[in-house]
């Protein structure tokens, strides 16, 4: 049985059936918002986690390279089906709009409420305006490369801008124990994490750093180079799991 | 036509009724519901007893308001299966032969109705408890594998969206032709791979006991987790699936108003 829909021709459902298949939709949309808030979150809780979590780990180095590489893979993924099956422009935001609701929720509910995390230091961070472009790249190309290309480096690339409102306030230097230190880095020293002790925050190491204020657009580039190589490999991905195939045994 | 007052009533009552293709929507509906009901209460009994209680689990109460309620846990995953899957095995459609359009298209619908009750499952066991967990190491000293958040997740919320996965591959292979004459590979991947994430368990506690006592949520240690949600990609090729069979079986019924 084929399931090529893209190739067919439909005249439009009237009446029962159009009801039947209206009807099948609305449960099909329930059913993706929880299947991706449940799988997208999980992927990106255990590949970014921490650099999501805390507002200590979101630095200039590994954060905005970290976060649209594993974040550019369920979007992909969807996006292959629901382009390439369906002409849904709407994988990538569909995606990342569960995403936000899973992580608000579980911070406002999980942190703050349950452990008392000021909700400030748990804040997620946005791939909203990255995931939108990506949709639209996709709609207006109808191209795997150009969206790979141009889609997944806009990706990387719009992440920090989008999010520099909302964290620019946490990077703003305080005095505190004879030292500088940023007023994330205060969070971090104030809450006690048992689980996550100084010695395993990941921020700004290695040479990148001394290249002061350029260390941001070094990271967005990389990770808009890497991003289009993760978009590419997602897409099949995403495609070889969309698999219509019946087995005789398993 | 002259309509009696028993008529009027019997057509007041059959306009509150769902379709026939939704007949099962008030079941899915109260699944939500006790499912709801479930996690919240459990979220509930963290927030109550937790910090309380779940701290150290050397202390005589953390046997009573922790381990019980493991032990109480196990005993309902086995019944809860056991219930689910036999009942859908038992009642199993003998006949598939002579199986009608409208009463397979309804049947689609019952089937993705209980991938939809699987994926509300999937949301609470890898979405808000799965960060919770990262939340509570944080607070806790963490002298256990049973955890007051593990003893939820692990053993309680992973066993139930497995179970309830364990429904939709069994409903399907029951009721629906197309799967009884061959095993869908999107829905077997969708099912079986995120079960690997309960396997992942055993990897994940022998890390953490033996060589990474921290709460590093990135680290390679939860990786086996993640690669078992990613086979919840199959849902799309299910979907796939059950779209083509959809139209070919509309194609197949008569048109009504």
């Amino acid at each position: 049985m084929s399931a090529n829909l893209s190739t067919q021709t439909f005249k439009p459902y009237t009446g029962e059936k159009a009801r039947i298949s209206r009807a099948y939709d609305y449960l099909i949309l329930v059913l993706a918002l929880f299947l991706f808030i449940g799988s997208f979150h999980l992927h990106f809780a255990l590949t970014v986690g921490d650099w999501d979590f805390w507002v200590d780990w979101k630095d200039r180095q590994w954060w905005p390279l970290v976060t649209p590489l594993m974040g550019i893979t369920f979007p992909a993924a969807v996006q292959a089906v629901l382009w390439g099956k369906f002409r849904l422009p709407l994988g990538a935001t569909l995606c990342v709009a569960a995403l936000s609701i899973g992580t608000w929720i579980a911070r406002i509910f999980a942190y703050h409420y349950w452990n008392y995390f000021p909700i400030n230091m748990v804040l997620p961070s946005t791939m909203l305006p990255s995931a939108l472009v990506l949709d639209a790249i996709l709609m207006l190309s109808n191209s795997l490369t150009i969206t790979a290309i141009f889609g997944g480096s806009m990706f990387a690339l719009l992440f920090y801008p989008a999010n520099w409102p909302i964290f620019a306030m946490f990077h703003v230097p305080v005095e505190a124990g004879n030292g500088q230190l940023t007023l994330a880095d205060l969070f971090g020293f104030q809450y006690i994490r048992t689980g996550m002790p100084e010695y395993l925050r990941i921020i700004e190491r290695g040479t990148l750093r001394t290249y002061g204020q350029i260390a941001t657009p070094l990271s967005a580039f990389c990770s808009a180079l890497l991003c289009t190589l993760m978009y590419t490999l997602w897409w099949y991905i995403g495609k070889w799991f969309a698999t219509t195939r019946y087995l005789s045994n398993i | 036509m002259a309509t009696t007052r028993e008529h009027t009533a019997v057509l007041v009552e059959d306009k509150k009724m769902p379709p026939w293709y939704l007949k099962d929507l008030p079941r899915y509906l109260a699944g939500f519901a006790v499912l709801t009901v479930i996690y919240m209460g459990l979220r509930i009994y963290q927030g109550a007893f937790a910090v309380s209680t779940g701290l150290d689990s050397t202390e005589p109460v953390f046997e009573i308001y922790w381990m019980r309620l493991f032990y109480i846990e196990l005993v309902l995953d086995v019944l809860i299966a056991s219930g689910f899957w036999g009942y859908l095995w038992f009642s199993r459609d003998k006949n598939l032969d002579t199986l009608e359009p409208k009463e397979e298209i309804r049947r689609y619908f019952t089937l993705t109705m209980w991938i939809s009750i699987y994926t509300f499952a999937v949301y609470w066991a890898g979405s808000y408890f799965a960060e919770q967990d990262n939340s509570w190491h944080q607070v806790a000293i963490r002298d256990t594998p049973f955890t007051a958040n593990h003893i939820i997740e692990f053993y309680f919320n992973f066993p139930l969206y497995i179970i309830l996965g364990g429904c939709a591959w069994l409903y399907a292979r029951t009721r629906l032709p197309l799967y009884a004459k061959g095993i869908s590979l999107p829905l077997t991947l969708a099912v079986f791979g995120p079960f690997m994430i309960l396997v992942s368990v055993g990897f994940n506690e022998w890390g953490h006991t033996f060589w990474f006592r921290e709460e590093f949520f990135a680290a390679p240690i939860h990786w086996g987790f993640v690669i078992g949600v990613w086979f919840a990609l199959g849902v799309g090729g299910i979907l796939l699936q059950g779209t083509t069979r959809m139209i070919e079986l509309l194609d197949e019924i008569e048109d009504a108003p």
